[in-house]
């Protein structure tokens, strides 16, 4: 086990060494066959892994990290059923993705550079996946996020794509200030920053301090799952290359704020408190961002205002205390939204480089049949047409939003349920616009550029999983086994029983919100309608403004904390710093100076000078004394 | 007492190779390869000592009366601390020099025994066990400083190495002072500048607050603290590559060092009151310093206002005095020293190449030379604290620590490193990426076999630290629990 799990960490390590190492010295299907070779293997070991170590729980020890007077912090591996499962996903995913990005990125120089990033992303990412110890986790947690910046940042002549490389990691900097302070409130109260270990004496915790971590861990997950208040990073983040969007900014990086909450659910589980924050930020982080979604004609970002929508779901899944539900529509997810990126991205590079589903239409299914079909399936499961993934994976959140009970968890299903309508509109408006009538605005060019078969080939498996992944966890009265459900009971927390409501209805309800925006969808961007009214809005018109500019939160932002931010730094520099502190200094050499002057005036060189400075300072000292005296 | 006089060779060995400098300075290639003899010849010197410095059996000192009239004794002592920053100074010496091969041609004689002369006082200061001693190697450390960055500096290099001497000496002024004010509080006839004594038999506390002011001040201008640190900029700024290479990675531990060996041990009363004036400065310094590297538009000077604020976390540690927190406060002294200085010798390089220090005249240099470019950023992400590089063990370490006493603080400095990223960032931006300055020149080689040798080994222990700090912080062990209790008003 403990060779397997090192192998499973080590192989994608080794092969990001290797290509930073020699990169430039490989050829290039070289590089290509072993950035792919190091996941492959890297998912034979995860899936030997699993199935070794099936349904049970160990702490396998790797190599002790560091420790200096009580503190600890060890490289130490969780291995239980989420940890195995999530490792699978991952490094299946990724492996896809690696495969695709060779077509994707055949036509680039830095291919070495590309490739040893992702390869060392995806040792990140398994690392936040297995680590036992806080510290360890954090290792993987902030590794995501350099990757994160420098793959967004990829293009890098380009200083648009770096700074929003730049603002991606500031931002999930600001939430990990929250898993900093969550690892030093673990270590001040229960002495141990190992998961397990805080998983078991998670008892003697108080709800005032439960609460307190509670709300800490859920800060760092914002940042990192792009959830409000933090999100305005991601939707910029899709300057990268495509298939780093698809494993990055939508299959892996973002849910890893999910992941770390599942784990630590039992600290959640003390406070109400803290699961009704983290429901009320997955509840109207869903709403909001496919609100923005409905704005959006860049094909990306659509794509990515859904990530931030469907990453609230898992936030409210786990607020409901349904960590299966979390970690069935995490998977799901993963499968149909690194399927839909990757088919986004086949688009884009077919049409040279064409974001603005305005100016795609039908062309672009009848060049690319496959494609379509791809993205087709992606989209039936993101818009939660059933039978397909996203409808059981986001029926399950949904049920268990509403058999929690009490008017908050109702209000969260409400809004819940009102974002799955907006997401089967935006879904299929993207679909019907982007695949079909004639484009609304002329496109630069006509020309779709052949790919190369195989980067369309290999997302049938996702295809096929965007599909028929809710077999997964088919709920009970569909006649399913509830084999994910099964198979995390033994993950704290995770065995948490629904009642009070039927299941039944809410699915069937479920399907009536899909239908709704179905429905709408086919109204107003369908291939009936005339094309004049399937064109973008009126760009000037203040709703679509709020819309297009995700409510306006990034100007915010930028007005009301980073201009200011700037100022004060300018303030302390020119300011405090040059102008108050170092003036100070200065002035007071210049007094010296001064000083000095003037006592060489005394100086004369007279001897009727000295002696009369020599009688005062005589006199001076006889008062003195006879002062002393007296 | 050990036959070989390890810990005097170790310090009077640069001073020997400076001597050799000095003789040779007729020829270029013949003083660098002393130069580099010597350093080298220090470093292995260093490296075996350590040995013996981490294993508590073997005591490394040396004692011997000096002037006896007034208790001052030549004695010298190597424990884990001692050990390491004297190994990290010679380390940093062997990549002075080597820096300093292609950027210095101007009388190469005298500058290299100057940059030798400062690791003799440097160890000298971190090997000291008398006061005195201590004191007499403080001061004279200035000098070869104030000729290394006075004569070999840049365009203002003259107002710069003047604001640093006055600087330093009205701290030391200060000191020197509070030496013989420790000398004589106490009883006479019993006097005594052997530190081992001074730390067993306190002053009184009202007399202890005057010393203990005095010695603080000279240290915080060394670190330096905010508000005393506005030399350092300057100085940074002007000093040759080496020049700056050392001032971060050896001068600015001295302080550090003085801090918590002597200034909380000696005077334990009035450093037990002064914790809350540490912590106000330690987190106004981390907070100032990192908006002003914020707004700085040079590279270096960039950089320098980083090194105050990674230096503030120090004093917070410190302040905070507790296993952890003193543990990461150590650490974090040899690790600003790899990360500063490899930034420093990354700017040498890049504006050696582009022929200015401003941002605006770089861009786009990881296209122009992509090993250079990994390199920068490399460091970069060492000096924001990226987990698995070395700055966050012992960033975390100090602040996980100081929460255990003081959780206002310690969150205040986590928030603090949103900050870091902020102008880590802002350099890495204006360097890296974006396309080249229309400034620059046709000819920008990428990294040369010299400059690999100097950033390999520094990115090389990065790395190290990074990820096996284990053997490092066991060092720091004999030595922190040596010092915790000397403190009981703050140690439970």
């Amino acid at each position: 086990m403990q060779a397997n799990l090192s192998l499973l960490l080590a192989l994608p390590l080794f092969g990001a060494l290797v290509l930073a190492l020699l990169g430039r010295r490989l050829s290039r299907p070289m590089v290509e066959r072993l950035a792919c070779a190091a996941i492959i293997a890297a998912f034979i070991a995860a899936l030997t892994a699993l199935a070794g170590a099936w349904g049970e729980t160990r702490l396998v020890p790797l190599f002790p990290w560091f420790s200096a007077g009580g503190f600890s912090a060890s490289m130490d591996v969780l291995y239980d059923p989420l940890s195995g499962i999530m490792a699978v996903m991952v490094t299946f995913v990724s492996a896809i993705i690696h495969i695709h990005s060779v077509g994707y990125m055949r036509g680039d120089e830095s291919y070495a550079r590309y490739f040893c990033y992702l390869n060392l992303f995806v040792f990140f990412m398994l690392v936040i996946t297995l680590a036992d110890n806080l510290a360890f986790l954090f290792l993987g947690w902030e590794g995501v996020g350099f990757c994160s910046y420098a793959l967004i940042g990829f293009w890098f002549a380009d200083a648009e794509r770096t700074l929003a490389g730049r603002k991606a990691f500031v931002m999930t900097r600001i939430g990990d200030v929250g898993f900093l302070i969550a690892m030093a409130l673990f270590f001040a109260t229960l002495g141990t920053l190992s998961l397990s270990g805080i998983i078991a004496s998670v008892s003697a915790l108080s709800v005032g301090t439960a609460t307190a971590l509670g709300l800490l861990l859920l800060w760092a997950a914002v940042g990192k799952s792009a959830q409000l208040p933090l999100l305005v990073w991601l939707p910029d983040a899709m300057a990268g290359p495509t298939p780093v969007s698809a494993l990055i900014h939508a299959a892996t990086m973002v849910t890893a704020g999910v992941y770390l909450l599942m784990r630590l659910f039992p600290v959640l589980a003390l406070s109400q408190a803290a699961l009704a924050a983290v429901g009320a930020v997955g509840a109207v982080t869903a709403l909001f961002a496919s609100f923005s979604a409905l704005g959006q004609r860049d094909i990306k970002r659509i794509l990515a205002w859904s990530t931030i929508s469907q990453v609230g779901y898992m936030f409210l899944g786990i607020a409901a205390g349904d960590l299966c539900g979390g970690m069935f529509h995490l998977l799901a997810h993963a499968f149909f939204k690194s399927l839909l990126f990757m088919g986004a991205g086949c688009v884009i590079q077919a049409l040279h480089e064409e974001h603005d589903i305005f100016r795609m239409g039908s062309r672009v299914r009848t060049a690319m049949p496959p494609v379509f079909l791809l993205f087709f399936l992606g989209a039936l499961a993101l818009a939660a047409v059933p039978p397909a993934s996203g409808y059981f994976s986001k029926g399950r959140i949904l049920y268990a939003t509403l058999s929690h009970g009490g008017g908050l968890f109702t209000l969260y299903w409400a809004m819940g349920s009102l974002a799955a309508i907006l997401t089967a509109l935006y879904t299929f408006r993207l679909v019907f616009v982007a695949f079909f009538g004639d484009p609304a605005f002329p496109p630069k060019t006509w020309d779709i550029e052949p790919l190369p078969r195989f980067m369309i080939h290999v997302l049938w498996p996702l295809g096929a999983l965007a599909l028929l992944a809710g077999g997964l966890n088919l709920p009970g009265n569909f006649s399913g086994a509830e084999w994910l459900s099964h198979a995390l009971r033994t993950v704290p927390g995770a065995d948490a029983e629904f009642h009070g409501v039927s299941e039944l209805a809410v699915s069937l309800a479920d399907a009536g919100f899909c239908a709704v925006g179905l429905f709408l969808a086919w109204m107003l961007y369908g291939p009936r309608t005339a094309p004049g009214r399937r064109g973008p809005a009126d760009p000037e018109r203040f709703a679509h403004r709020m819309l297009r500019s995700g409510f306006g939160l990034d100007a915010l932002y930028r007005k009301t904390v980073l201009t200011p931010f700037l100022a004060l730094s300018g303030f302390m520099r020119r300011v405090v710093d040059e102008g108050a502190v170092d003036a100070a200094f200065m002035s007071q050499g210049v007094l010296w100076a001064r000083t000095s002057m003037a006592a060489r005036r005394l100086a004369t060189g007279r001897t009727s000078t000295y002696l009369l400075t020599f009688l005062l300072g005589l006199a001076a000292i006889c008062a003195v004394l006879l002062a002393k005296g007296a | 007492m050990n036959a070989f006089p390890l810990l005097s060779t170790l310090i009077f060995l640069p001073l020997l190779g400076a001597l050799a400098t000095v003789l040779l300075s007729r020829s270029p290639a013949l003083c660098r390869a002393a130069a580099l003899g010597t350093a080298l010849a220090e470093l292995l010197l260093a490296a075996c000592a350590i040995p013996l410095a981490a294993d508590p059996g073997t005591i490394l000192a040396e004692n011997a009366a000096w002037i006896p009239s007034f208790g001052i004794r030549y004695a010298l002592a190597m424990d884990g601390l001692s050990g390491l920053l004297v190994l990290m100074t010679a380390f940093l010496g062997v990549l002075a020099v080597l820096t300093s091969f292609k950027e210095i041609t101007k009388r190469p004689g005298a500058y290299y025994a100057f940059l030798l002369a400062v690791e003799t006082s440097a160890c000298g200061v971190f090997l000291a066990k008398d006061l005195f001693l201590f004191y007499l190697f403080w001061e004279v450390q200035l000098v070869p400083m104030f000729f290394l960055i006075g004569v070999w500096g840049h365009e203002d290099r003259r107002k710069a190495a003047l604001k640093f001497f006055l600087f330093s000496i009205a701290g030391g002024m200060l000191m020197l002072l509070a030496v013989i004010g420790a000398w004589l509080a106490q009883p006479e006839g019993a006097r005594t500048f052997s530190l081992a004594a001074l730390m067993a038999a306190p002053a009184a506390p009202h007399v202890q607050n005057w010393l203990f002011a005095a010695f603080f001040l000279a240290f915080a201008v060394k670190m330096p603290i905010v508000p005393v640190h506005t030399w350092l900029p300057d100085a940074h700024t002007q000093a040759p590559t080496a020049g700056s290479v050392i001032l971060a990675g050896v001068l600015l531990k001295t302080g550090a060092y003085g801090l918590i060996r002597l200034a909380f041990p000696l005077f334990p009363d009035a450093a037990a009151l002064s914790v809350p004036l540490l912590f106000v400065l330690g987190l106004a310094g981390l907070y100032h310093a990192s908006l002003c590297a914020l707004a700085q538009t040079d590279a270096k000077r960039l950089v320098a206002y980083s090194s105050v604020a990674h230096m503030a976390l120090i004093v917070i540690g410190v302040a905070a005095w507790n296993a952890v927190s003193l543990s990461g406060a150590m650490l974090q002294m040899i690790n600003h020293a790899l990360t500063t200085g490899g930034l420093f010798i990354m700017i040498g390089m890049l504006s050696r190449r582009s022929g200015s220090r401003e941002l605006a005249s770089f861009g786009g240099v990881w296209k122009r030379s992509p090993v250079l470019g990994a390199f920068f950023l490399f460091f970069c992400m060492a000096s924001a604290g990226l987990p698995g590089l070395n700055n966050f063990v012992s960033e975390l370490l100090t602040l996980v620590g100081t929460w255990t006493g003081h959780p206002g603080v310690a969150a205040a400095a986590f928030a603090g490193a949103v900050l870091t990223l902020t102008y880590v960032l802002k350099l890495a931006q204006g360097t890296l990426f974006g396309t080249p300055a229309a400034t620059q020149p046709e000819q920008w080689p990428d990294a040369e076999p010299l400059e690999l040798c100097v950033l390999s080994p520094l990115a090389a222990s990065i790395l190290y630290l990074g990820f096996a700090p284990q053997a490092v912080l066991d060092m720091l062990r004999g030595p922190v629990s040596d010092f915790l209790p000397r403190i009981p008003q703050l140690f439970q």
